[in-house]
């Protein structure tokens, strides 16, 4: 075989979705990624993935396993259906109709963000999408994360170093500030760094705000820095405030208040200025199942189907009621790596049907694994990048099933059981 | 009941377009579409006593998208307050949903919900071109309803640089080949370079001659060029307009001046209500329905939709986001701000219009004095600008205050007097609209607006699209549960029941354009640019 070039292909090894990847194929496999950071060059590997179809620890034909999926479920008494990540918005709906027509609970690793849609519902938000960043930011504020690490290209593609239609100079048109919070720096290439430690940082954050609605001035360090930042946001025009809306990599818990506090003090900079929060989030269209569980249910994540309506539990999830034994049965559909391992963990205790890229590899060992492609290498459809814009897939191979088709079926063979 | 054939016995007719209101016929259906006759075998639905009309079109609704979800997600506790479960369906292999209500329903909930109440056709009023995409998968899981969406444009960069360099002409091919790649249906302004200024700075438009970036740029600019580009591609609706100073205290003197600007040109100006506005900034706020209206009475040209506030929950919503930035700093309420990059803006806020409030009370007057003083229902059509001046379900109470004076009086009385006193509803407008001025208001008028030939009448080879109502003196009432809704020829809704829910069409235009345009476009997306040219169509391009 002769190697070919998908161009523009998207990638979702973060959340920044850089949709200018040239993935090179040589027979049956990728051979390159070309424009590709380190994250997306081990996300997209060379594209091989098992093609397993099992029950019960034996390979079965896919009717098989579908059958069996299908009778486990409809004999659950309190099913889950997951959105693990890796799978395009077409399976994230295909998947949320499974959920609505058992009474499931559906919930995906968006509960692991929870604390900022919660802000969010309660306040709103003041946001851009990325490219927007690009176009106006004079400031940019790196709030205790180096996207660099979890986000490579963040700086190169959107927040820092492109021109924009203020930014002719790009990274010479912007004024970077770091604040390391604790261990969580912020970016290295910064024009100033300021230090707060996690114990202080939702109160520099409340200072900060209170600052800028012209209520208070301080003595005292925290004060200081907080009234310093503060001034120089306030005379910007146009200020990225940029965090990292998922669990640190430390293991640090985020203070409850924080996903709070930066909304209120980006809200509160547009007045003097313009000011758009950041909230970086990782890849395998994850916030594809929260726009997708928001449009067909009203509700985000940790959506219950029980009472036969959706019923909003965001503090009685997944992680919850697998923890307390009371889910039986779990459907999930995604990459098992990308499920956070509590939800992991518990997966392994219930019934678990597994539809998704690498299940029969799952650490959980599912009743039922069928494996598929993966949403953007081997299928295509819609992905959104971590600022709500969609974005197309562009499948450099083909995979051994796709998600959503086998995620249809099942949903064929559930309504059939019932009728 | 088949899909092929059924006649609709015995009912009143209203179908204004084609002269008949009232009269006692038949209406026959095959393969969807409205036919002559039928052989007499055919399948029958007795509407004797019913008023029949054509299936309702809402010509300004938002419904589905980026902005529609983020709104969506906003309003957890208005959808656990408005539980919908899934309905029961005839086709035991249909897939019912369940889904949640409020201002915002889910999608699904949005679908059964419009076909419910009788209405057929849903144009979903204001999409980012960038995200169109989200829209369309959106509109997928909307059942029932056809549905086009309106692309949004007037604070794009590309178009503001064409009409800096005075390129008319590519900024035509350029708007056809973005609605185009967003699967579109019309052309959508919204205040014209004022959200280009919010996303520069902070700032607004305060007028027509504003300068935007350069003093070559200006909402008049804008706005003139994109109605031209409308004529010249022959789209079926003309540029669809939401104009500066929405909200504003005396900014009807924006809207008529707008008017002007585009004299002689075909426009629609849409939820004319918030746009009528007397009195001046700052200080006081009157109506100003009778001055704008006989503007629009006296040019032809001209059309419109009302945005009628309904006292009760509503989400402000739009891609005018420095309006929304100005009543979130008012109201103190939550708000969401989205900068769209290279393109629009997005700004939100749960909001509530109370019958005690002064300004709300004015609002509600406003628009029903645009109503009542319209000369020309096919050209005043009705609209709430779901949600923004409330639910499309407050439809019905809305039929009822234009066709019944006592209970509008009534009504008028309740409200907070100190700014409808004086104006032209609180003096007494004696009108009454007719079943058939309902029927030209809520589908009529709005298809042909639109250029939707085959919707909003009942002629040979119309889409089948019929709503049957049960004849109740209160029209409220009447317009709220419809006994049947038929849809491209599938009874839908049977006995008030929902019991069918087909997936609806999606309606949209592929002008031409001189294909060089994509070449200085690719150029420009290379440079500016963070989704990939070759990315950004939400639908196949022809070759």
């Amino acid at each position: 075989m002769t190697r070919r070039t998908v161009e523009h292909a998207t990638c979702l090894g973060c959340g920044c979705a850089c949709d200018d990847i040239a993935v090179v194929v040589d027979g049956d496999r990728i051979a390159e990624a070309r424009n590709s950071c380190p994250l997306g060059r081990a996300w997209f590997a060379d594209g091989s993935v098992p093609r397993e179809t099992r029950s019960s620890g034996k390979t079965v034909a896919p009717d098989v396993a579908l059958a069996d999926a299908a009778k486990l479920l409809g004999r659950a008494e309190r099913p889950l259906v997951y959105l693990a990540p890796d799978i395009s918005c077409e399976t994230q709906r295909a998947a949320v109709a499974v959920a609505d027509r058992l009474g499931a609970l559906l919930d995906s690793p968006t509960a692991e963000v929870a604390a900022g849609i919660l802000a969010s519902q309660r306040r709103g938000r003041a946001g851009a999408t990325l490219g927007e960043i690009r176009q106006r930011a004079d400031l940019v504020v790196f709030w205790g994360v180096d996207p660099a690490d979890r986000y490579p290209r963040y700086a190169s593609r959107y927040a820092v170093d492109p021109t924009g239609l203020q930014a002719p100079d790009g990274r010479h048109s912007r004024r970077v500030v770091a604040v390391d919070v604790g261990p969580s720096r912020g970016a290295a290439d910064a024009d100033e760094r300021v230090a707060i430690t996690p114990e202080d940082e939702v109160d520099a954050l409340a200072f900060m705000r209170a600052v800028v609605l012209g209520r208070v001035t301080g003595d005292g360090t925290v004060a200081r820095a907080a009234t310093g930042l503060a001034t120089q946001m306030m005379r910007a025009r146009y200020v990225a405030l940029v965090h990292d809306a998922e669990p640190s990599p430390h293991g640090l818990l985020h203070h409850p208040d924080r996903a709070e506090a930066l909304i209120a003090l980006a809200q509160a900079l547009n007045g003097p200025a313009r000011c758009a929060l950041s909230s970086l989030r990782a890849g395998g269209n994850r916030s594809g199942a929260d726009a997708v569980a928001t449009w067909q249910t009203g509700f985000p994540f940790a959506v219950d189907f029980a009472p036969g309506y959706p019923c909003y539990r965001p503090h009685a999830g997944a992680a919850v009621l697998l923890g307390r034994g009371e889910i039986d049965v779990a459907l999930l559909v995604g990459s098992p790596a990308g499920v956070p391992p509590a939800v992991a963990a518990a997966l392994g205790q219930v019934t678990t049907i597994a539809i998704g890229p690498r299940v029969s590899a799952a650490p959980f060992r599912p009743k039922v694994a069928i494996d598929t492609g993966v949403a953007g290498i081997h299928e295509g459809g819609i992905a959104f990048r971590m600022d709500d814009v969609p974005l197309p897939l562009r499948p450099a191979l083909s995979g051994p099933s796709v998600a959503a088709d086998v995620v249809r079926a099942l949903a064929a063979r559930l309504t059939k059981g019932q009728s | 009941m088949s899909k092929a054939r059924l006649r609709i016995a015995g009912g009143a007719v209203y179908d204004p377009a084609n002269g008949t209101e009232g009269a006692v016929r038949d209406v026959c259906i095959e393969d969807g579409r409205i036919v002559a006759e039928l052989p007499r075998e055919a399948p029958k639905l007795d509407a004797r006593g019913m008023v029949v009309m054509p299936g309702g079109v809402d010509i300004h609704s938002h419904i589905a998208g980026s902005s529609v979800n983020h709104g969506r997600r906003l309003l957890p506790e208005e959808h656990a307050a408005d539980p919908a479960p899934a309905p029961r369906l005839a086709d035991p292999d249909a897939t019912p949903r369940s889904g949640t209500g409020g201002t915002i329903p889910s999608s699904f909930t949005t679908g059964y919900r419009y076909a419910g109440l009788g209405y057929t056709t849903a144009m979903e009023a204001a999409v980012a071109p960038l995200a169109a995409r989200h829209a369309h998968c959106e509109l997928d899981d909307t059942p029932i309803i056809d549905a086009g969406l309106f692309a949004l444009l007037g604070n794009d960069d590309y178009l503001l640089r064409q009409i800096a360099a005075g390129e008319a002409a590519r900024a035509r091919d350029y708007a056809a080949w973005v609605l185009s790649a967003a699967g579109g249906y019309a052309i959508k302004i919204v205040n014209p370079g004022g959200v280009e200024r919010w996303k520069a700075g902070g700032r607004n438009v305060t007028g027509l001659d504003d300068a935007v970036g350069t003093d070559a740029v200006t909402p008049r600019r804008i706005l003139e060029t994109l109605a031209d580009a409308a004529t010249a591609l022959e789209l079926p609706h003309p540029v669809h307009i939401h104009c500066n100073n929405l909200g504003q205290a005396g900014n009807a003197a924006t809207t008529l001046e707008t008017m002007r600007a585009l004299a002689g040109r075909r426009a629609h100006f849409t939820h004319l209500q918030f746009h009528s506005y007397g009195g001046e900034r700052g200080k006081s706020w009157k109506s100003a329905a009778k001055e704008v209206i006989e503007h629009v009475n006296a040019h032809p040209e001209v059309s419109a939709d009302v945005g009628q506030v309904m006292f009760g929950p509503a989400t402000t919503l739009t891609a005018d986001a420095p309006v929304e930035y100005l009543l979130h700093a008012s109201s103190g309420k939550r708000w969401v701000n989205v900068d769209i990059e290279l393109e629009t803006g997005c700004g939100i806020v749960p909001y509530s219009y109370k019958e005690q409030a002064a300004v709300a009370a004015l609002q509600w007057a406003i628009g029903l004095e645009l109503f009542l003083l319209a000369q020309d229902p096919w050209r005043v059509v009705l609209s709430t600008d779901h949600p923004n001046g409330g639910s499309f379900l407050s439809y019905p109470e809305l039929i009822r205050l234009l066709m019944d004076r006592g209970y509008r009086d009534e009504r008028l009385k309740q409200v907070n007097q100190k700014l409808v006193a004086g104006s032209a509803l609180a003096d007494g407008l004696a009108r009454e609209y007719t079943l058939s001025e309902i029927a030209i208001v809520t589908r009529a008028g709005p298809a042909r607006l639109l250029g939707l030939s085959d919707k909003g009448h009942l002629g040979v080879g119309a889409d089948a699209d019929v709503t049957i109502y049960a004849n109740d003196p209160d029209r409220a009432k009447m317009f709220a549960t419809p006994r049947h809704v038929i849809k491209g020829g599938v009874v839908v809704v049977e006995e008030g029941q929902l019991r069918r829910a087909p997936t609806g069409r999606r309606l949209r235009v592929q002008p031409g354009y001189d294909r060089a345009v994509t070449r200085d476009l690719k150029l420009w997306f290379d440079g500016h640019a963070c989704v990939a040219f070759e990315n950004y169509p939400a639908v196949e391009l022809g070759a």
